[in-house]
């Protein structure tokens, strides 16, 4: 049985052994009820981060109104390259913040995106906090950190993702946000946000902007002050930053003509690409595992709250759970193995992301091989043998024959256990 | 050079570390005063990273002398100072308080920091470059990025700050400044007085205005009104290469130039005097607190202890006063139950003796048996006083160890009863004389037989003759002799049992006699024991008065002496803080006694 099954199970049996408790059913049938429901995406950050913006630029729409009270929940309907998907807009995180907000959050969400600015001057007590609870430590799998502002790290220059980026690489690999996030990744909300909802009066007046001379247009585009004496512009600079501009308009210029094709081609510039590409990896491809996830913290709470004799059976379940919950490290291992945590040569790396489920979830999608029955059994056990010897092979180090030896047992599970 | 008011507070300010003893702040002082006197201004540039700082400093030199980059760049602070030509140099070498000394590797000047960041075991850049704004002594300080955690970095910026003589808070525009900024400016301030926040990237940002508003109002609000120069340097250095003034009046660098020309170089008096004020506060702040902790030791401390001995020993007295009393009455009582007990012991046991006395003279003949008596009677009253006074030498054991332990329980050599009975008498049971005990000779026996058988002969004669017999017959001499016989042996009874008498007269006045006698010479010993022990328990009160009373004496003395060493102690430190206090005044009229306008906002 995999570990949304169990997790379904248990909070079913959960339901039998307090069906005299109001509150408990009340809280574990919420928690049922949401194992169907779409992925909930907590975005969370100080004051001015960029939540809304970026909450805009997930969802395609300007749905996230800027200074909003309490928490905002946005329905993203499912798109080509995006599963369905629930966003939450969460008040800043601060010194001012109301107490037990950080729990809410950490209860209502299934994953959080935490938008900071510069890693040196962030304040990691929030991505702390996450992973404060027994389960959460079990499976600290379930958050990203995001540069929000990246074009503001490498000072607005047309290039200052590629910088904000190296930056992100770098803070994704060391130090204490490596244990406390799956990756970290940076992306210009305004420039996203905008391309994203790019309309078409923005796009001609961007093309307009592109189609004068440059020796017109540089002066113009040099401080946010000179680009707002006017009025249209102004609102041009409000909706896409001067970084977001200054690209749209070398965009345009270098041939994305289209209002299609700038809108493209601003998110993939300015990170949403990679966010998004995370969103799937991380979360949206693996929801019913962080379904399973929040599932069982809900779980561990009632537990917790109202203990009683015959819920014992239920906590040893729970440990046993989450102790054998392969789902979890397969996603420590995606994390490690794509942020350049675990250094893999590049074809094995490809294979372990492969079959640690990265690219699907489907035997055949694993092992990379449309066959059936027998020979896809046979295809697990070799790659299992191979595994298991990278995984004993003294050339690597620790973390990477740990991450070989989680491999090893993703390959296992493709023989014993029947197709997902 | 002209006396200055701020040397003298300052040369001052090193007499008074040298008088406690703080060779450390001399040391740091003279360096600091070394540094003071000079014309040279050393400008510090602070901030969190990725602020602008190194490229804030490129912008006023119009020069890329301070790398820079999207992450942490700067790790060693950089000094840019005015040289005829441009030069560079490594510093190398322990971190030192001071910004001169260590050794120097010459490096290009362009270069030099983009290197010093790079390279394991350097401490510092220095660059000299031919600029007009650096030459009247002007230098600027690069330094890593301050984080929220104390890191190496963080360490390197500190080590640097005491030596500033303005700071520059770099923050960007792109939010307002943070608890953790305001928190660096609060730190930095205590140490460099002149601080000005500066607002950058403001070209960036379109609504960097409002954000410098805020910045203003939050400053103001607590309490520090430090200006806020909003600058840009992409804007400065772009107007530099198009050589466009426009440009470079909106790069807001102008005020920045003006600002560090007119505000600090022009008024290196004033600077000097904010940082010898600060200076001056902050070696007083740490001078002072050690006085006030030794002036709060003193004050509170002292005597506290010595006087609740004193008052104990006064209480020790009285109690002693009421104890010893007690004592005498426990004594007294003790002897009295003694007494009584001694007495009815004495009294049994002798009339025991008595009837054993009496019981034996029943039937023995005082005449046979009065030696057997004597010795009999002898011994036991012997045992009889042996017993009664090992009774009472045990009872004044008992007593005195009972008193020892409630009096001196820590001398027991006081009441040790061998000492006390030593002298105590044993008494001997005096000689008993022999009762005048007559005896029965053969002339008596004689006579009273021939008294019996006269009466005895004449009376049945008298009978016989009423027979006709003669008075004198046979019968007559027959009954004579038995009659004769007769009253021998009565006689001889009579004699005996009138002896016995007499001998039990004689055994029981010589009981009586020995009961007496020895009765009171056993009252004697026991008041003698009682006086003895009444005087040692007396001598014992005594010398526990004495005892206690040189304690308190000695407390007293000692109370006395720390009183006065105290009020001069006090004295003392009173008046070393208020000097301290007076020179932080003088200190605080340096920084206030001109108000230049520019300087505060």
């Amino acid at each position: 049985m995999n570990l949304p099954d169990r997790a379904w199970t248990l909070l079913n049996q959960a339901l039998d052994v307090y069906a005299d408790s109001p509150r408990a059913i009340n809280w574990l049938r919420r928690h049922l009820a949401r194992f169907t429901d779409p992925l909930r995406l907590a975005v969370v950050g100080a004051h001015a981060s960029g939540k809304s913006t970026l909450v805009n630029a997930i969802a395609g729409e300007c749905v996230a109104t800027e200074g909003g009270q309490g928490m905002a929940w946005y329905q993203v309907p499912p798109v080509r390259s995006q599963s369905p998907l629930t966003l939450i807009d969460t008040p800043a995180i601060g010194p001012d913040m109301e107490p037990g907000a950080v729990e809410s959050i950490c209860m209502e969400a299934d994953a959080v995106l935490y938008l900071m600015g510069h890693p040196h001057n962030a304040d990691l007590a929030f991505l702390r906090a996450v992973q404060d609870h027994p389960v959460a430590r079990v499976a600290a799998v379930n958050s990203v950190a995001v540069l929000s502002r990246a074009d503001e790290l490498g000072g607005g220059r047309v290039d200052a993702l590629i910088s904000a980026r190296q930056v992100a690489r770098k803070y994704r690999k060391e130090g204490e946000l490596s244990g406390l996030c799956q990756d970290v990744i940076a992306v210009a909300g305004l420039a996203a946000s905008g391309g994203r909802t790019l309309t078409d009066d923005e796009f001609e007046l961007l093309a307009g902007l592109a189609a004068a001379p440059k020796e017109e247009l540089d002066p113009l585009l040099l401080s946010a002050d000179r680009f707002a004496a006017d009025p249209e512009r102004e609102r041009l600079l409000v909706r896409f930053g001067l970084f977001g501009i200054r690209l749209a308009v070398t965009l345009i210029r270098r041939g994305a003509d289209t209002r299609a094709a700038l809108s493209t081609q601003l998110a993939q510039r300015s990170g949403l690409g990679d966010l998004r590409d995370a969103i799937s990896l991380y979360f949206t491809d693996r929801a019913p595992v962080l379904k399973a996830r929040s599932a069982l913290i809900g779980l561990d709470v009632v537990l917790r709250m109202e203990p009683r004799p015959s819920a014992a059976p239920l906590v040893a379940e729970l440990e046993r759970t989450l102790a054998g919950a392969h789902e979890f490290h397969e996603l420590r291992l995606l994390a490690t193995v794509s942020t350049g945590r675990v250094r893999l040569p590049e074809e094995l790396r490809e294979e372990a992301i492969r079959l640690a489920g990265g690219y699907g979830l489907q035997p055949q999608e694993r092992l990379g091989a449309q066959v059936q029955g027998p020979p896809l059994r046979q295809a697990a056990a070799a790659a299992l043998r191979v595994w298991r010897a990278y995984s004993e092979n003294p050339v690597f180090g620790a973390a990477e024959r740990h991450a070989a030896r989680t491999v090893a047992r993703s390959c296992e599970a493709l023989i014993t256990e029947p197709a997902p | 050079m002209m006396a200055s008011p701020w040397l003298d507070v300052l040369d001052e300010t090193i007499q008074a570390c040298a008088a406690q003893d703080r060779a450390d702040l001399v040391q740091r002082l003279r360096m600091r005063r070394s540094e003071l006197v000079t014309p040279k201004v050393r400008v510090i540039v602070l901030g969190e990273s990725s602020q602008g700082k190194s490229q804030l400093i490129n912008g006023l030199l119009n020069a890329p002398v301070c790398a820079t980059g999207d992450d942490v760049t700067t790790t060693v602070p950089a000094i840019v100072e005015h040289a005829a030509s441009p030069v560079g140099a490594l510093v190398t070498g322990e971190v030192t308080p001071a910004l001169e000394s260590a050794d120097r590797v010459p490096a290009a000047a362009e270069s030099v920091t983009a290197q010093a960041n790079k390279q394991p075991g350097v401490v510092r850049a220095e660059v000299g470059l031919p600029r007009k704004l650096l030459e009247s002594g002007l230098a600027l300080i690069d330094t890593p990025p301050v984080g929220p955690e104390v890191s190496e970095l963080t360490r390197a910026t500190q080590s640097v700050l005491p030596q500033a003589d303005a700071v520059l808070l770099v923050s960007d525009a792109t939010r307002e400044l943070t608890p953790a900024e305001l928190d660096l400016l609060e730190r930095a301030s205590t140490l460099c007085p002149t601080v000005v926040v500066v607002l950058t990237k403001i070209d960036l940002v379109p609504g960097w205005r409002l954000v410098a508003e805020r910045n203003r109002a939050r400053l103001a609000k607590g309490g520090f009104p430090a200006t806020v120069l909003p600058v840009s340097a992409a804007l400065r250095l772009a107007a530099a290469r198009s050589g466009d003034s426009v440009l470079n009046e909106e790069s807001g660098y102008g005020a920045l130039v003006s600002y560090l020309h007119r505000d600090l170089m022009g008024q290196v008096e004033l600077l000097r005097r904010r940082s010898v004020s600060a200076l001056t506060r902050m070696t007083v702040d740490q001078l002072v607190v050690p006085l006030r902790e030794r002036l709060s030791k003193v004050q509170d401390s002292a005597t506290d202890e010595l006087t609740a001995r004193w008052r104990a020993a006064g209480r020790q007295l009285e109690e002693l006063q009421r104890e010893s009393a007690r004592w005498q009455t426990v004594l007294s009582d003790e002897v009295a139950d003694l007494m009584a007990d001694l007495d009815f012991d004495l009294r049994d046991r002798t009339r025991r003796i008595l009837r054993e006395a009496d019981e034996y003279f029943e039937v023995a003949d005082p005449a046979k048996d009065w030696d057997e008596f004597e010795d009999w009677l002898r011994e036991n009253l012997k045992a009889v006083a042996e017993a009664n006074s090992n009774w009472l030498l045990d009872r004044f054991e008992w007593i005195a160890r009972k008193l020892a332990t409630q009096i001196a329980p820590h001398r027991p050599e006081v009441f040790a009863p061998e000492t006390l009975l030593d002298d105590v008498y044993r008494n001997e049971v005096g000689d008993l004389r022999m009762p005048t005990v007559e005896r029965f000779t053969i002339g008596q026996k004689l006579f009273v037989g021939m008294r019996g058988s006269y009466s005895g002969l004449l009376m049945f004669g008298l009978a016989t003759t009423l027979a006709g017999m003669d008075l004198i017959n046979p019968i007559s001499i027959g009954a004579g002799v038995a009659f004769g016989a007769k009253s021998v042996f009565e006689e001889r009874g009579n004699r005996l049992k009138r002896r016995q008498a007499t001998a039990r007269t004689a055994a029981h006045r010589h009981v009586d006699d020995f009961f007496l006698t020895y009765g009171k010479e056993s009252k004697d010993t026991v008041r003698l024991i009682h006086r003895e022990l009444r005087d040692r328990c007396t001598a014992v009160a005594h010398e526990l008065r004495a005892e206690i009373s040189e304690t308190a004496k000695r407390i007293k003395q000692v109370i006395d002496a720390e009183t006065a060493q105290r009020g001069t102690a006090t004295r003392e430190l009173t008046k070393g803080i208020e000097q301290l206090d007076l020179l932080r005044r003088r200190g605080q009229a340096l920084a206030g006694m001109s108000a230049v306008r520019g300087l505060t906002a």
